[in-house]
């Protein structure tokens, strides 16, 4: 009996109901470990087959891509699209673009949605249900709606084709509050409290107890933020002049050819586009659980 | 407008509720705080969103075709939009697309959280590879996606295929089959994001709960349905509302996939925006749909989030 | 753009201000705007020949194409130091999107390329300006254009175009697949009824599931190059009149051709239903279907696939035989001043030059846009094949100069013809009905 409470303290509480299996419970115990692991490996592969089938086929040749039987694995191996890819389009270039494009959409977003969040989840004045309300609504806007409204506005105060154009709109964005503004509400009260009691400002309590609290949700609307900016086609397309200022996403649309799309091409930039975002998804990965870990919420 | 400001006054109640009575003669400093916070992103949205939601609207009563100088048309637009059968087929394709792919994704992302929540071989790459879908582009995968469900020479054909299942005209150019292949594919690339949610919302239950309710002698079931489920509320009402806009906004994968075909099967409300404003150039008319849109959005995510408000546990 | 709706444009901005101040939370932003507006003056209407211009050249030659074209506007640059000729390239979904948004802002190219189909709808709307000029001026050698080429950008009896390109679509046969079927690989069909004939032959089901395994022929339905519409010319049907005002898809000839091709593909399995352009292009490029009507742009991919395929002008019907011509045209906005417009006339006739075209045909096997450049051609065999005279003379452009082009071919052309393949009705019935779509969208 000493084994099960050991294995207690280690497995979630799911696993703990099969404890009433009667004396075979070791062996079940471990098989359904075993049937556990293969069925979460099965799940991981069928979700990633369409990410497994465009990181081969950036690999193969271009008359390989389309070829009958299909295969998963290329038949032939080559390095060419990758190569091309830089010269074709200015991919390094683009890159940076969407670098500062996406990150500084990401930051400024984080900082002004955590202060309204704050605001609403944290501080009692009239109006915040109006203003909730209002968030919502934005929250549930199209973009097509007001694509054209927009851009005409930014013309009109000579911001298209620039890089503050493509960026200002973007600084926060109704979501981020909502999504944000839930997390708060479901922080504990009590360190907040306390440090009110010391006479702190609101704004030390923001920046100084909910903000680190909250790291796992802002690195989680950190990532989401990252990810629509990074992968964003229209909207840096149309506010751009050209393709050498847009992002990577424009250039790569380059290669989807009125009659003929260069497959091969597509996905090795693609592929390539796709490593700082997972980059950014692992990084954050430990940190999202080392952050719930950290956040006192026993 | 008018049911717009009927539904604003909900949830001031809750909060005039909430308002605790002997701090009242700090509330006006408070407020000014609170204005200091919203201050920046307020500006931003009413700027660069309020303020073209507001044009869109005015547009919506015009005949602006993005060329020439619009001209008042009244409600000519939504008088015409409740007569178009168009309309009413993309509103129906939303509506399907929406009550099936919302609830499927949340309930999908709950089940895969719970199950990634357990300690077992491998449960890294397992969370990674559910989430990956969700960071990467949709309108590049969706060209894997048609590539794989390619009913001739595609990859997942061609192994059903070979164990004996034959895959006839192919599911995205089948007028019963495009609309769920659609669905599937925004099913696959959210249910990651909402699964993190979860996850983090199961993280931080405290493990003691569950102890108790276990000596209880509450089974497995049991303590999922009355003390895991209830105090994940705020992830559900978070995920839903998400998801609930994310469906009837649904574009990317149908724009690439199948083009809102065939014969208009997979038409949803933004597709029909994007072709009455961008391809017939009737801008006027597309933002009177999304007004349209947008006024039946807001008024399901006010039942949604005004449900799921009552339902929401603090602790 | 338009300096005649200066007062309506002025009238709008009034009321947007309105608008702003009416907007609770708006008061930053109509602070941001005040005195923003009337930016951008149009110039004079007199060509100043000496001035310095650039040219914003928007097209959509993405993908293999893109290098080609890019050529040429060097070449272009080079040869003179007036005028620079900056080319913009952008997938066509985008730069259609991009022409409003950018005309929306009034603010925008120079030169627009778009596919001739969709010009006359963006000119109907006033966005370009006709161009009529460019054909009078000798110096041009306008004379040596095809004719399917110029006539494809005219709009309500006036040109708004010049071509950038002409593309044919000509029939390809993969040659082992007819070998295998025991047909004569230098006999390809050339009417229906001998294809009709082929079917049964080029069809096949190996295992008997039902579903085939090779198909007689590739026939895109929807998202493609039309495949369908030349076989309603060549049965003496279109989709609309020569004159452009009535609906011919429920004439005899029409109908004829739709039930014909209709029973081929739905019931003896002749192309797969369902398939986009890029589906059809994978189809024939694996092998399994023996046929494929479309442009020169496929011979690179299907000549890298190792296909052993033959080239010749599609089948004829009952009483004709007309391929397609699909057509790119430049276009001059309407905001253009008369420096620009002349400066874009000098990239024009330098694009449609000998040398210009002689380059543009080499890198992107496309035909030239004049035949007399054919035998200056050597380092690519299909500019010649598809730009043989034969061919150019006997293609069309599908509805040329009708606004509402696209809307018949996307909205009820296509989802007719996918209705009568999943078999949702009579060729009879279907075609009848969208006929009256197609009326009512002339009459409009």
């Amino acid at each position: 009996m000493t084994t099960t409470v050991e294995s207690t303290a280690v497995d979630r509480p799911a696993a703990s109901a099969r404890r009433r299996t009667g004396p075979s419970y070791l062996n079940t115990h471990a098989a359904w470990k075993w049937l556990t692991a293969i069925a979460g490996i099965v799940i991981a592969l069928a979700m990633l087959l369409p990410i497994i089938w465009m990181a081969f086929t950036a690999f193969k040749p271009e008359s390989d891509i389309v070829a009958f039987p299909p295969t998963l694995w290329p038949r032939e191996l080559t390095f060419e699209h990758f190569v091309d890819v830089w010269s074709r389009i200015p991919f390094a270039r683009l890159y940076l673009n969407t670098i500062i494009f996406a990150g500084s959409v990401t930051l400024i977003s984080l900082l002004f949605d955590s202060m309204a969040a704050y605001a609403l989840a944290r501080l009692e004045f009239s109006g915040r249900g109006v203003v909730l309300v209002l968030i919502l609504v934005l929250l549930m806007l199209p973009f097509q709606v007001t694509l054209i409204p927009l851009y005409d506005m930014l013309n009109s105060i000579g911001l298209t084709n620039t890089l503050p154009g493509m960026i200002i709109p973007r600084m926060t964005n109704a979501f981020g509050i909502f999504f944000l503004r839930q997390f708060f509400l479901s922080l504990p009260k009590d360190l907040e409290e306390a440090a009110r009691m010391d006479g702190a400002s609101e704004w030390r309590i923001y920046w100084g107890v909910i903000m680190p609290l909250a790291k796992p949700a802002l690195l989680t609307l950190g990532l989401f933020h990252f990810q629509y900016n990074w992968n964003d086609l229209l909207w840096p397309l149309i506010m751009s002049a050209d393709v050498e200022s847009a992002t990577l996403p424009a250039g790569l649309a380059l290669f989807m050819g009125q009659h003929v799309v260069e497959y091969g091409l597509l996905m090795a930039g693609s592929l390539l586009a796709l490593l700082p975002v997972i980059a950014f998804f692992l990084l954050i990965q430990r940190s999202f659980v080392a952050g719930i870990a950290t956040t006192g919420l026993k | 407008m008018t049911t717009l400001q009927t539904a604003q006054t909900a949830p001031p109640q809750a909060a005039a509720a909430r308002t605790d009575a002997p701090r009242r003669h700090r509330s006006h400093r408070k407020a000014i705080t609170a204005w200091l916070f919203l201050t920046p992103a307020l500006l931003v949205l009413a700027a660069f969103t309020l303020y073209p939601m507001v044009q869109a609207a005015y547009l919506s009563l015009t005949n602006y075709n993005l060329i020439r100088a619009a001209e008042w048309v009244g409600l000519d637009n939504y008088v015409e939009l409740f007569g178009d059968p168009a309309f009413w087929n993309a509103f129906w394709n939303t509506v399907y697309y929406a009550a099936v792919v919302t609830p499927v994704t949340i309930g999908l992302a709950l089940v895969l959280a719970v199950f990634l929540d357990r300690q077992f071989a491998g449960r890294a790459f397992v969370r990674t590879a559910i989430f990956l879908p969700f960071i990467v582009s949709l309108g590049i995968i969706a060209i894997a996606w048609a590539f794989l469900l390619d009913p001739n020479i595609g990859l997942l054909s061609y192994w059903l295929s070979q164990v004996g299942i034959v895959s006839g005209q192919g599911v995205l150019s089948d007028p019963q089959w495009a609309m769920p292949a659609v669905m599937f594919v925004g099913v696959w690339k959210n249910v990651g994001f909402y699964m993190v949610i979860y996850l983090a919302g199961l993280q931080s239950i405290p493990e003691d709960l569950h102890e108790a309710a276990r000596l209880d002698g509450a089974n497995a079931w049991q303590r999922f349905r009355n003390v895991t489920l209830p105090l994940l509320s705020n992830q559900t009402l978070l995920v839903s509302v998400m998801a609930l806009i994310a469906s009837l906004q649904a574009f990317d994968q149908i724009y690439v996939m199948t083009h809102g075909g065939p014969f208009f099967r997979t038409e949803t409300l933004v597709m029909l925006i994007y072709r009455e404003g961008f391809q017939e150039l009737r801008f006027g008319y597309g933002a009177a749909i999304s007004w349209v849109l947008l006024i039946f959005v807001f008024l399901l995510s006010m039942i949604q989030y005004g449900y799921s408000q009552r339902r929401q546990v603090r602790y | 753009m338009h300096t005649h709706h200066s007062s309506d444009r002025r009238r709008t901005q009034r009321l947007r201000s309105v608008l702003i101040a009416g907007g609770a939370m708006a008061a930053a932003a109509s602070l941001l705007l005040t005195g923003c507006t009337g930016a951008g003056a149009s110039g004079g209407s007199t060509n100043d020949p000496d001035a310095k211009v650039t040219l914003e050249f928007w097209n959509g030659f993405t993908g293999p194409d893109g290098p080609a074209l890019e050529q040429v506007v060097d070449d272009f640059n080079a040869s003179q130091d007036r005028i620079t000729v900056k080319a913009n390239i952008m997938p066509w979904d985008t730069l259609y999107q991009k022409v409003l948004t950018a005309a929306a802002g009034k603010n925008g190219p120079d030169i627009v390329a778009m596919s001739a189909s969709r010009l006359p709808q963006y000119a109907a709307e006033g966005l370009f300006q006709p161009i009529d000029d460019y054909y009078e001026n000798p110096d041009f050698e306008s004379d040596a254009l095809a004719d399917a080429a110029v006539s494809a950008s005219m709009f309500d009896g006036e040109n708004y175009g010049v071509p950038v390109n002409l593309a044919t679509m000509l029939m390809y046969y993969n040659m082992d697949l007819f070998t295998a079927a025991g047909l004569d690989p230098e006999a390809p069909p050339t009417t229906w009824d001998e294809f009709a004939a082929m079917v049964p032959k080029l069809t096949v089901d190996e295992n008997g599931d039902g579903k085939p395994e090779q198909y007689a022929i590739a026939l895109a339905d929807h998202e493609t190059v039309p495949m369908y519409p030349p076989l309603l010319w060549n049965a003496g049907g279109g989709i609309v009149s020569e004159d452009g005002t009535t609906s011919e898809l429920d004439s005899e000839g029409s109908l004829e051709a739709l039930n014909f091709w209709v029973d081929l593909v739905k019931n003896k399995q002749a192309s797969p239903i369902g398939l986009a352009g890029a589906d059809a292009d994978k189809l024939f490029q694996t092998g399994k279907a023996a046929i494929e009507i479309v442009g020169p742009w496929m011979t690179t991919g299907f000549n890298d696939a190792g296909l052993n395929f033959g080239l010749a002008p599609a089948f004829a019907g009952p009483s004709d035989q007309i391929t397609l011509a699909d057509v790119v045209s430049m276009a001059v906005p309407t905001s253009a001043d008369e420096t620009t417009k002349q400066a874009a006339y000098e990239f024009f006739a330098y694009w449609n030059s000998k040398e210009g075209q002689t380059t543009w045909a080499e890198g992107s096997g496309f035909p030239p846009t004049r035949a007399d450049v054919s035998s200056d051609i050597t380092g690519n065999p299909y500019p010649a094949v598809f730009g043989a005279p034969d061919v150019v003379d006997n293609s069309r452009v599908l509805l040329p100069g009708i606004a509402a082009g696209g809307t018949i071919m996307e909205t009820i052309f296509n989802p007719a013809l996918q209705k009568a393949l999943n078999g949702k009705g009579t060729v009879d019935d279907i075609f009848t009905e969208a006929s009256k779509q197609v009326q009512a969208e002339l009459d409009k």
